[in-house]
């Protein structure tokens, strides 16, 4: 028999050992994920989140306090915890919209804003509007200098960027080039407390500095805090009718999508399947002969010898030159350029400077010496 | 197995269908299965591959430029036809056509197919392996397998130089006085006495045998016969640089990506060739040598008639080392082979550094004893070079190469002191200049 494919058993054979392996990696990597929980990637600024990016652990703290935190995701729930007595913590407002972020601006009590995320107009009046990253200040350990009873207490602490301008009467603290990352002032009978970053409040940072005290100061001071945080899954957007884009699709196009996927699958199959091997061959180097020559000239070319280029092409006028002129190689120099000059009526000086001068001064000098000494070998030819 | 085109179209078309349908999760499911089941259908009905026999005939041997014949008996010993494509894998250079092969062979049947080869280089080419795709009937599943079915092919050198053999053929009759034209022979061998004819030199008649013969009677003279010459081929480095133009080009091969020429090598065999070819139809006795560092190829005692076919035989898979060659293993290997005094033609390079610190120290061990004539090709992009004016780069080119073509000179001078006859020619000149040289060295009796 001359067949070569494989059988079966022998595809079992050879495949078996790297199946093995392949199976145990998966078996590996699937019981490490399940044994790690299945964790999300720390949601920032979340008081129920224990990953370094969330603030479990200031939440925590404020518990301990007797502070009630409430963790609400919207503004609904927001409306709903609010009261005159609590105050509204709020780290991001992406996924709110215009008129629930209005809301929010209507609910009573005190307010703190953590993050560019956070700064709205409605929510913070008379805070100066934010601008570029000209405003963007390097986050790190900062100094209070100011009089705000929560920062003075807290010290140094982790500060830094959006920079703030508050309305006239504000305290402005943690300065960074001499513009303050957290400002506080009175508005309408609450107190409004803008940061310019969050950083301080994370599991990360709370344990640095006096960063523990001052989100506990600035956060514990009312019975109740309303911690407004992004919901893990956004609300699909409605469309028309309170539909999404995926309800209005009919209910054949995913299948048929799938369908697709198994078409080109068999596509690739199909195109990719080759009809015998790929043949290999052991082919001889392919080297031109020239390649030494076009190298020296390069070299010539590359440092400019003008010397040794002079000295090759008179060399090789001259061995053409010598045979029609009946001279031999050994005849002087006179001779030479005295028969040269009698054959073809040029001035033996410069015939002399052409075939044993010094070297051309410059690249064109030996181009045009190249062009003189061609002249001189086709007129001894021609005569 | 495999599959084709259809059945990528069937799923394509499915999804249409399951984009309409009422229950769209219903169709997708249904319409897997369908092609699941074509598909079982047809790899269980396609002919069987495996049990397929396949037997080989045609060309073992092809002049490079020619085309060789291969062919592939495929019997279906199965209860089913076996309808599909077959492919005949060759290495690349062997220029194997048509790539697929439509194959249809009735259970019990025999079916002959036919490869044609058209290589682009020379040496021996080996066939991989036979792949049959057998489609079933509903042509949307196939079975594909392989069988090995070991040939090789012997791409010779093209001896492109035979057309000079005719014109130095007619020159040999010529040396060797059976010209027609009665010219007296140039040789210096007595060969024979016969009458004297009208138109003969007077200075030939043999006055002593006249006397004897009562008739006008002429010695006969011819060049010596059954001398000897050793052709050594250089395989090492400096033969694999490619000049000139490649005479047998690969077909299809777009003008940008030509190959650089032949290699030396090439153009040394088909001087070589030219050469034996010649001295074989004179009378002398050629025997062949390929160094490197080791004997490549050896030639000897091959009678006139098979000489050139054992030559090209031997010939065919030698390939260029990237080595330097060992001279003095080159030269030991000619005093060693060659007893008697004899012509040792020297195809290689007149590369001066080599031949420096290679063949001109030894060359007094061979020229003591044999007559060395060392056969080079040149290239004649050197010379283009050496030609270039206008620009200051292709002026400092022309340097290069009239340095070059000084250090040929020089080291062709020293051989000629050494009493070596060189001959350097462009790659189309080299196999006629040689024949002449030889020629020439016979003429003069030197051999």
């Amino acid at each position: 028999m001359t067949a070569t494919s494989p059988t079966v058993r022998s595809i079992w054979r050879g495949g078996r050992g790297p199946l093995l392996v392949g199976l145990i990696v998966l078996a590996v990597a699937v019981g490490g994920v399940l044994l790690a929980g299945i964790g999300g990637g720390g949601r920032s600024l979340d008081p129920g989140d224990s990953t370094l990016a969330g603030s479990s652990g200031l939440a925590e703290l404020l518990r301990h306090e007797g502070v009630r935190v409430e963790r609400v995701t919207s503004a609904d729930a927001a409306a709903r915890a609010a009261t005159a007595g609590s105050l509204l913590l709020v780290t991001d407002l992406s996924f709110l919209r215009q008129d629930e972020v209005d809301r929010l601006a209507g609910l009573p009590g005190d307010r703190l804003l953590i993050g560019p995320g956070a700064m709205h107009p409605s929510l913070a009046p008379g805070l100066a509007p934010l601008s570029g990253t000209e405003d963007t200040a390097r986050v790190r350990s900062r100094e209070p200098e100011c009089a705000l009873p929560a920062a003075v207490q807290a010290g140094s602490a982790y500060m830094g960027g959006y920079s703030l301008r508050g309305p006239p009467g504000a305290i402005g603290c943690y300065p960074a080039d001499g513009r303050p990352t957290l400002v506080s002032y009175q508005r309408d009978g609450r107190t409004i407390t803008a940061v310019g970053d969050g950083q301080f409040l994370t599991n990360l940072r709370l344990t640095e500095d006096g960063n523990a005290a001052l989100g506990a100061s600035l956060a514990g001071t009312r019975p109740t805090l309303v911690w407004l945080t992004a919901p893990e899954t956004l609300p699909e957007l409605p469309g028309p009718e309170g539909k999404s884009f995926t309800e209005l699709m009919p209910a054949g196009v995913s299948w048929a999508v799938i369908q697709l996927v198994i078409a080109v699958a068999l596509v690739a199959f199909w195109r990719g399947r080759r009809l015998g091997p790929v043949v290999a061959e052991r082919l001889p180097v392919v080297v031109r002969a020239a390649e030494t020559v076009e190298g020296r000239g390069r070299l010539y070319r590359a440092r400019r010898a003008r010397d040794r280029a002079a000295a090759a092409l008179r060399a090789g006028a001259l061995h053409r030159l010598m045979p029609r002129l009946g001279l031999v190689a050994d005849s002087g120099h006179d001779a030479i350029i005295t028969a040269i000059a009698v054959r073809t009526g040029q001035d033996a000086g410069q015939v002399g400077t052409a075939l044993y001068g010094g070297p051309p001064a410059d690249d064109a000098g030996l181009v045009a010496l190249a062009a003189y000494l061609d002249t001189l070998e086709r007129q001894v030819r021609d005569s | 197995m495999a599959l084709t085109g259809r059945a990528g179209l069937l799923a394509a078309l499915a999804a249409v269908a399951v984009l309409l349908a009422p229950r769209p999760g219903l169709a997708l499911a249904g319409a897997g299965l369908v092609l699941l089941a074509f598909i079982l259908t047809d790899l269980a009905l396609a002919g069987g591959v495996r049990p397929l026999r396949f037997e080989r005939g045609g060309d073992r041997l092809v002049r490079l430029g020619q085309t060789a014949t291969v062919e592939l008996v495929a019997t279906n010993p199965g209860r089913r036809r076996v309808r599909g494509v077959l492919r005949d894998a060759w290495p690349p250079s062997a220029g194997a056509a048509p790539r697929q092969l439509v194959l249809d062979v009735p259970p019990g049947e025999s079916r002959r197919l036919a490869v044609t080869l058209s290589p682009t280089r020379r040496g021996d080419r080996e066939s991989v392996k036979v792949t049959v795709r057998s489609l079933g009937p509903l042509g949307v599943a196939a079975r594909q397998g392989s069988h090995e079915v070991p040939w090789s092919v012997r791409v010779l050198p093209p001896f492109l130089s035979r057309k000079h053999l005719p014109a130095r053929l007619a020159r040999l009759r010529e040396l060797e006085g059976r010209h027609p034209a009665l010219v007296r022979g140039q040789g210096t061998e007595f060969d024979s006495l016969r009458e004297y004819v009208y138109g003969d030199d007077v200075r030939s008649i043999d006055w002593r045998a006249t006397a004897r013969r009562h008739d006008v009677v002429v010695r006969t003279w011819r060049p010596e016969r059954d001398r000897r010459l050793l052709i050594v081929l250089d395989t090492g480095r400096t033969s694999a640089g490619r000049v000139g133009t490649a005479p047998v080009p690969p077909a299809g091969t777009p003008e940008h990506a030509m190959p650089p020429g032949w290699p030396r090598l090439d153009w040394s065999m088909d001087a070589a060739l030219l050469l034996a070819a010649l001295a074989a139809r004179a009378g002398d006795r050629v025997d062949f040598l390929a160094y490197d560092r080791a004997v490549r190829a050896w030639v000897s005692g091959a009678s006139r008639t098979e000489l050139l076919s054992s030559l090209v035989n031997v010939m065919a898979p030698i390939e260029a080392e990237l080595v330097e060659a060992d001279s003095a293993g080159m030269v030991a290997a000619v005093l060693a082979r060659a007893k008697r005094r004899c012509l040792v033609v020297v195809l290689s390079d007149l590369n001066a550094a080599s031949l420096e610190e290679g063949l001109l120290p030894l060359l007094p061990q061979l020229s003591s004893r044999h007559l060395v004539l060392l056969a080079a090709v040149s290239d004649p992009r050197v010379a283009a070079m050496a030609a270039g004016r206008g620009t200051a780069e292709r002026v400092y080119d022309a340097a290069a190469a009239e340095r070059l073509m000084a250090g040929r000179r020089a080291i062709t001078a020293r051989l000629r002191r050494h009493g070596v006859e060189v001959v350097d020619a462009p790659p189309e000149d080299i196999a006629p200049a040689l024949a002449d040289a030889y020629l020439a060295l016979k003429a003069a009796g030197r051999l």
